[in-house]
């Protein structure tokens, strides 16, 4: 007869709170982030087919401290997201092999994370520059 | 040992006997140490001076083969390759491998991680087999670059100690099976990528993967198992909208 009695240990219900998973939830919780802003888009473009009245409260709730606060920890959030999300990008597409050696993780993450640091910026420098 | 041991270390061990025990409880050891010695040889001089019922699996003593396994101070990592100069002044815990059911101290139960290994056909199919007199598969460097780093794992478990989702889930495939999935179905000479899909299809295929990533943070071969399991994400998304495209062999 088998005296084996093998002990199961039941996973912690806040492991996802805990080192060294709480890096990976933060960078979860920040993709919510574009949820929200597309919220805020979305309230704007519904404002703007009510009217002048309603498009003016809108923007003048975009201008409210409670508004700027939202948008500066959005910002950071969003940065925080772009930044972790070209962290993991090697390791989600197919591995690059050029000359017959691998391309480098982290010179896939420094490329896209130029990329989009570049981009952002000219768009940011476009609309404030408003060459329309 | 030809250095003197002149300090020592506290290590607190997970023990479970399953013969009178209901439940796991931590025992502390005082492990006198050298700079040379690593965890795996403290638990071996409890074993040998103070409590020979201490019970471990370890096998070659060079982070090769995969066998001590275990977690110290909250950490997946092998015995033999874990110094405990590093870990002073300590104390240290040392418990098994997490999300597996514990044996014996700290030995854990291999049989479903071995499951999930068979269920990926881990062997090379040619397409055109042929006997050894009419000469090897040829394959260029670049072609072996395309997988040579899943084909190291070790089979260690430490990437299923390191992942909530197999935690949550023990029927996740997990990512030692699909680092090992990715090294046959990655190799030129293979042909069975077909018979290797249905493992990774399905609720308890690679879509459980969130991509937490801590698999490929703790494998001490850097085999980078996360990789393996998303790259097959995009191989099973691709085969499930071919399929209405492409006649598949008759099983």
């Amino acid at each position: 007869m088998s005296d084996r009695r093998p002990y199961v240990r039941p996973m912690p219900r806040d492991w996802w709170a805990r080192r060294p998973f709480r890096h990976y939830t933060i960078r979860e919780l920040s993709g919510v982030t574009i949820a929200i802003y597309a919220a805020v888009l979305l309230s704007g473009l519904v404002a703007l087919l009510q009217g002048p009245a309603a498009w003016e409260i809108w923007r003048g709730w975009l201008a409210s401290p409670a508004s700027l606060v939202l948008h500066a920890v959005l910002l950071v959030a969003m940065i925080w997201h772009l930044r972790t999300w070209f962290q993991i990008l090697p390791k989600t597409m197919p591995k690059l092999v050029v000359g017959g050696s691998p391309v480098p993780q982290r010179l896939i993450t420094l490329i896209g994370t130029s990329v989009a640091i570049v981009c952002s910026t000219a768009l940011v420098a476009f609309v404030l520059w408003r060459p329309f | 040992m030809t250095e003197r041991a002149d300090k020592t270390i506290e290590l607190s061990v997970l023990r479970y006997n399953p013969e009178t025990d209901e439940k796991p409880h931590h025992q502390s050891f005082t492990v006198p140490y050298t700079r040379d010695m690593s965890v795996l040889q403290g638990l071996q001089w409890i074993k040998d001076t103070v409590d020979g019922s201490l019970t471990f699996r370890w096998s070659c003593r060079m982070a090769i083969c995969g066998s001590c396994g275990m977690m110290i101070n909250g950490e997946p990592k092998l015995a033999c390759h874990t110094l405990l100069r590093d870990l002073a002044p300590g104390p240290v815990t040392v418990e098994p491998l997490a999300h597996f059911p514990i044996e014996r101290d700290l030995v854990v139960t291999v049989d479903d991680f071995v499951k999930k290994i068979e269920s990926v056909t881990p062997w090379l199919i040619p397409k055109h087999p042929k006997p050894v007199s009419e000469g090897p598969y040829n394959q260029t460097p670049a072609q072996l670059e395309a997988y040579e780093n899943f084909s190291a794992c070790i089979n260690c478990m430490l990437c299923y100690a390191a992942c909530p989702q197999y935690g949550e889930n023990p029927k996740f495939v997990g990512p030692a099976a699909m680092a090992i999935l990715q090294r046959y179905n990655g190799d030129s000479r293979d042909d069975g990528s077909a018979l290797r899909i249905d493992a990774v299809h399905g609720e308890d295929g690679v879509w459980g993967c969130t991509a937490v990533g801590a698999c490929s943070d703790v494998c001490p071969k850097a085999v980078d198992p996360m990789h393996a399991v998303n790259q097959n994400k995009m191989n099973t998304a691709l085969d499930y909208f071919l399929r209405f495209l492409k006649k598949r062999d008759a099983k």
